[in-house]
């Protein structure tokens, strides 16, 4: 039952994860960029979910379409005015650009913010569901807050799955993900699809920033942790697609609760990195393997 | 007839490296126009030039007397030609028929005109209804090159460009293409044709550029062209008689 119960915990966690990496994913891969600012964008999401919860009283879950929305148009404003002006550079140049931009911002928030932890405490708790209330040889509990930030999370996974495969400008995002040169041809403005591509994974970031504000702590710093969570949710699932990231997600919530439990939780971030150390050695191109979109 | 496409003067390449000099070509309304030409010659260069893919230095390309040199892509997309590249590059993960509207991206004269289009092109190529809702990435070469012709044709174009239609093609399917191409142009469609197969291509084109080094050096009905002795030693493989 223990084991059932942390690999509950762990799917739980995996949900949030997907939606943590999935917006890092897809501009990895349509844009060629290693986007270091996502997780900043993704502690900023959580700020503004935090402000909206004490100051105005709205709840994260509610608010996470807004925090989405304020990181859509940050990212747009970002790729056009600073990325975009180094777009065709080697990567290790966009990547600079980013880490840099990413020390601006954790630093502006330390300012702004302040470096003392916060976090969202619902009043009232959600609480848990107790599954042996109602079944009374199952011994196992569903954490209320976990449950619904996972699902919420899932459905901007969702959301994004749609939209590359449904609409007008999601095909074209593909598009250029798959031949930019083809795309080109087909009359796709690679400047434009850059820009909403990153603007949709900063608005990712950002409701996954919310969405996350009930269950972990905030901080300023905290970016750096959730960075490295999507690099190795990306090279565990591969790169670019929603699938991808969606299995590296629940691989790695499921991997961190039971390391959790035979390590100790202060061990959670070795573990991942020692899986992603692992995995680069082994299967570069990720368990799914490469895999063109969606 | 009308000249749909006159470029003129024309100048161009990658970089500093100039391949093209002094390009002069021209495709009537309502043509097949064939470029031929070694490998290296310039040709996929050329297309690249027209459809804004390269840049180009010098000249003017007018097209329906307006000159799109310097224009983005993506605008001439917009003013009427589509450029079905080299090697068809599908896109990989989408099906045919996804592959096919990508050609129909910036159309914005309605789905039900779009539909038509897509209806003619599967009327055409009836291979590819067979396999709409396959990844084109699993479609035989001569089905890809199908996709990528159609593809080009749903952007609805006025002057169609096609880069090695017969590549690595068996001629039983260059064949097929052949015909088809014969059709659309029979209703209506301008086409530039560049072809390794010279045999194939003035075949199909009423008239025929020969490019070489960058340079055009002959040019003129293919008719006269097939004939003529240096275009039979040089790309027919036939000594001068
Ligand atoms: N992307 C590129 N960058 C630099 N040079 C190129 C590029 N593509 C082609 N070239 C050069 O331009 C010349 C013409 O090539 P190309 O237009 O592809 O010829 P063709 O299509 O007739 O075989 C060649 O010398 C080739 O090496
Ligand atoms: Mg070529």
């Amino acid at each position: 039952m223990l084991y059932v119960q942390i690999l509950i915990n762990g799917i739980l966690l995996g949900g949030l994860y997907a939606c943590i990496a999935v917006g890092f994913s897809l501009v990895w891969g349509v844009l060629n960029v290693i986007n270091i600012l996502h997780g900043s964008f993704i502690v900023l999401g959580a700020y503004l979910a935090f402000f909206a919860y004490t100051g105005l009283g709205i709840h994260p879950y509610l608010f996470a379409p807004f925090a989405a929305l304020v990181l859509f148009m940050l990212g747009y404003a970002v790729q056009l005015t600073v990325i975009n002006r180094v777009i065709e550079a080697p990567v290790l140049v966009t990547l600079t650009t980013t880490f840099g931009l990413a020390l601006l911002l954790d630093n502006l928030m330390l300012v702004v913010f302040a470096a003392n932890f916060r976090k969202v405490s619902l009043k009232p708790p959600l609480g848990v569901i107790d599954l042996s209330d109602t079944f009374p040889s199952i011994d196992l509990i569903v954490p209320v807050d976990r449950l619904a930030s996972m699902l919420f999370a899932l459905v901007f996974v969702a959301l994004l799955y749609w939209l590359l495969r449904h609409t007008v400008v999601g095909r074209a995002i593909v598009a250029v993900r798959m031949d930019r040169y083809a795309a080109t041809l087909m009359g796709v403005d690679t400047t434009k699809v850059f820009a909403v591509t990153f603007a949709l994974g900063a608005a990712l970031a950002g409701a996954a920033g919310a969405l996350l504000s009930p269950i972990f702590p905030i901080s300023p710093l905290a970016g750096t942790t959730y960075l490295g969570k999507a690099f190795v949710i990306c090279v565990l699932g591969g790169l670019g697609s929603v699938s991808g990231a969606l299995v590296g997600g629940l691989v790695l919530g499921v991997l961190e609760s039971f390391g959790a439990l035979f390590f100790g939780p202060e061990h959670s971030l070795t573990l991942s990195f020692t899986v992603l150390i692992l995995l680069l050695i082994f299967r570069p191109n990720g368990i799914m393997g490469k895999r063109g979109f969606v | 007839m009308v000249d749909l496409l006159k470029a003129s003067g024309l100048c161009g390449g990658y970089g500093d490296v100039q391949v093209l000099h002094d390009v002069a070509l021209t495709v009537k309304a309502g043509e097949i126009v064939c470029l031929i030409g070694s490998n290296g010659a310039g040709k996929t260069t050329l297309l690249r030039v027209l459809s804004g893919m390269a840049k180009s230095t010098a000249g003017s390309i007018l097209f329906a007397d307006q000159d799109l040199r310097g224009l983005p892509a993506q605008e001439i997309v917009r003013r009427g030609i589509a450029h079905v590249p080299e090697g068809r590059r599908l896109f990989a993960g989408m099906t045919v028929r996804e592959n096919l509207l990508m050609g129909s991206y910036l159309r914005g004269d309605g789905r039900a005109v779009i539909n038509k289009d897509l209806d003619f092109v599967l009327a055409t190529f009836p291979k590819l209804a067979e396999r709409l809702h396959q990844d084109a990435s699993t479609l035989s070469g001569g089905e890809q090159q199908m996709c990528a012709i159609g593809r080009g044709l749903m952007a609805n174009p006025t002057l169609l460009m096609i880069d090695e239609l017969s590549l690595g093609l068996s001629p039983k399917l260059v064949g097929e293409l052949s015909k088809a191409l014969t059709e659309i142009n029979r209703a209506g469609q301008s086409i530039l044709l560049v072809e390794q197969d010279v045999a194939t291509a003035l075949r199909l084109a009423s008239t025929g550029f020969v490019l070489d080094t960058g340079r055009i050096v002959l040019s003129g009905p293919s008719n006269e062209l097939v004939a003529n002795p240096s275009v039979r030693e040089a790309y027919l493989g036939m000594t001068a008689a």
